[in-house]
């Protein structure tokens, strides 16, 4: 769609509010045979349920649920069809209603989002979203021609069978229109690999420095292999409610304020030029001088169009001045810059400024991916959006380090914790917001939390 | 009873004397602790290009084939490539046009580290190809040379034994 007309662009609102009470997950490995996948389900659920200081019991909690969403990227991966029924089989939640969700790399966020809708319709008050993926069951080659399944088979797939292909194209592109080195685009891998050393849930907390990044063998250039994020294996869990469920269970749920979702074509050779959809910290001036097509391949509409809804949804005029805590889908260094562009904290064109500024960091002025995101911690793919979100609930409850910092947490997954850790808890976050992406930016969400 | 040798399709076998058996074939084994199975998969898909079908065609033959809207009111009446049978600005049906098989290139990447099925040597350039008169940057590649940003470029087909797939089409410098 190219043109809009008026009511392609409502903003959707919640009819009631719907809050975040706790949150769940496992460890996330390149390979977890020691655990089938209903184990990784239930042990992140039990994680939720016990784990996170609630004023009900494990059983209590147990009896408020009404409805239940799936999060499961590829059948493929799992070959389970109906993988759903056995995950919700294995939790005892038989015969309460639910569904299974499936968008590509943002599955995880548009669980939650799905989640959320049956809590602000009404038709639910406590919902357990569940996400997982089980990519170990065949080898990294193999796993790369599962994922560019989700490329158009009759034109893409064939070209490489590897996604990252698809993402350096778009990467090639917008480094030739806004000549950006890599070695911003390394700063990113190093930022989150770094903060993945924090993180006991992390498959790959590497000490990497730029030159590593820069060194790293091209897996389709201009993107090496530490500038792509992981494939990982484990669960990820999140309990919603309605206000009065969510007092129930806990003093200190963090209300999803809004969340929004925005798709573009599968292939990106379809993208068509057009306006640029303006977000309210924008005006037709910011672009007066822009010398490139847009979206073009340089951009994700998706993004855009995500958070166009959910900022004007939830009131947000500055995202860097407001978010206190984000996290992105940094499934590659470049599709982060890019990201940023998308949701408004740089113009399109400057996103480099956010990495190079050190906004993007822990003590910067918007701390980005603190959990180490896709590049350092986890991409299994429909844990992914479940997990950014648990991260920034913790955040945002104070209790990060909880999670993070205590030994038995290194300990329950056979790690110790090591010695450069940092407590990456951020002061009072107040506002925070999560981007959960899929394809070349056929489906992204925005999510907007707010601490209560 | 069917005695089909299709890959991954075990033949029918009857049972004898009234028992079952089995065909002696086993799930070989990773590790025993935890069991971890091999499972191979090897199924074939009979996948139509349904209305698209005349693209793959004319690859064969040497001819790049897109689609436009012919409808005097349609909002883009530029070709598209890939082609489309429905117009999705209006759901109208479209019409088929040779496209032109110049262009130019408007991103590239070189692949080292493709999927499992990738049938192409590496390195393998990847190109996206701007055409004139067409609204879509279709995906391709360089079967000749390095790519450039803003290289002119023209179509090649691979019309001797076709692969019946997107790879039939690939691009060589002017």
């Amino acid at each position: 769609m190219i043109r809009f007309k008026q009511g392609n662009l409502r903003i959707p609102r919640f009819g009631r509010p719907v809050y975040v009470v706790a949150a769940g997950m496992t460890d996330f490995r390149k390979r977890y045979p020691e655990k089938a996948t209903e184990e990784l389900g239930v042990e992140a659920v039990r994680m939720a349920a016990e784990e996170n200081d609630l004023k009900v019991s494990p059983d209590e909690l147990r009896g408020m649920v009404n409805f239940c969403v799936y999060s499961q990227f590829a059948d493929h991966f799992g070959d389970q069809l109906l993988a759903e029924a056995r995950m919700h089989d294995a939790l005892g939640f038989d015969p309460i209603g639910n569904i299974g969700v499936k968008t590509g790399g943002a599955t995880g966020g548009s669980s939650v989002l799905a989640g959320a809708m049956a809590v602000a319709s009404g038709y639910a008050s406590c919902v357990p979203v569940i996400g997982w993926e089980r990519m170990d069951e065949v080898g990294t080659r193999e796993g790369n021609a599962y994922i560019a399944s989700a490329a158009c088979k009759n034109f893409e797939s064939e070209l490489g069978w590897v996604y990252a292909s698809y993402y350096a194209l778009m990467a090639q592109r917008y480094l030739h229109e806004y000549q950006v080195p890599r070695a911003t685009l390394a700063k990113i891998a190093v930022k989150n690999h770094t903060y993945a050393r924090s993180s006991p849930f992390a498959q790959a907390a590497l000490k990497i420095t730029e030159e590593d990044v820069l060194k790293s063998d091209f897996v389709s250039d201009p993107l090496s292999f530490l500038d792509c994020c992981l494939m990982s294996t484990g669960a990820a869990c999140l309990f919603l409610a309605d206000e009065e469920t969510a007092f129930k269970i806990t003093d200190h749920p963090v209300r999803l304020t809004a969340m929004a979702a925005g798709s573009h074509t599968l292939r990106t050779a379809d993208r068509r030029d057009m306006k640029i959809l303006l977000l309210p910290n924008e005006t037709p001036d910011t672009y007066k001088n822009m010398k490139h097509e847009w979206p073009s391949f340089s951009s994700f509409l998706a993004a855009r169009m995500a958070a166009y809804l959910a900022y004007n949804a939830a009131g947000v005029k500055d995202p860097v001045e407001e978010f206190d805590i984000l996290e992105t889908h940094d499934a590659f260094t470049i599709s982060d810059i890019q990201t940023y562009e998308d949701i408004g904290l740089r113009p399109y064109g400057r996103g480099r400024e956010f990495i190079e500024s050190g906004d993007a960091y822990y003590e910067g002025r918007l701390p980005t991916n603190l959990s180490g995101g896709l590049l350092g911690t986890m991409h299994s793919v429909g844990a992914t959006g479940i997990f950014q979100i648990s991260e920034i609930l913790w955040q945002m409850q104070g209790k990060w380090a909880k999670y993070h910092a205590e030994p038995k947490m290194w300990e329950r997954f056979g790690k110790t914790k090591p010695a450069d850790f940092r407590n990456l808890q951020v002061k009072n976050p107040k506002r925070g917001c999560a981007v959960s992406h899929a394809g070349t930016g056929s489906h992204v969400t925005v999510a907007i939390l707010d601490k209560v | 009873m069917s005695t089909t040798t299709k890959p991954g399709v075990r033949p029918l076998r009857e049972s004898k004397d009234g028992k079952v058996t089995l065909d002696g074939s086993v799930a070989e084994l990773d590790g025993s602790d935890p069991m971890v199975i091999q499972n191979p998969k090897g199924f074939v898909h009979h996948h139509s290009y349904g209305g698209l079908a005349p693209f793959f065609h004319g690859l064969a033959a040497g001819k790049l084939l897109g689609t436009r809207n012919p409808n005097p009111d349609a909002p883009d009446q530029r070709i598209w490539l890939p082609p489309r049978v429905y117009c999705p600005d209006t759901w109208q049906k479209m019409e088929w046009v040779e496209a032109p098989t110049v262009g130019r290139i408007y991103t590239h990447s070189t692949v080292l580290y493709p999927g499992a099925p990738f049938r192409a040597s590496i390195p393998c350039p990847l190109i996206s190809v701007e055409i004139e008169g067409v609204c879509t940057k279709l995906m391709s590649y360089l079967s000749e040379g390095k790519p450039e940003i803003g290289m002119r470029i023209k179509a090649v087909f691979n019309t001797t034994n076709p692969t019946h797939t997107i790879l039939d089409l690939s691009w060589i410098p002017v």
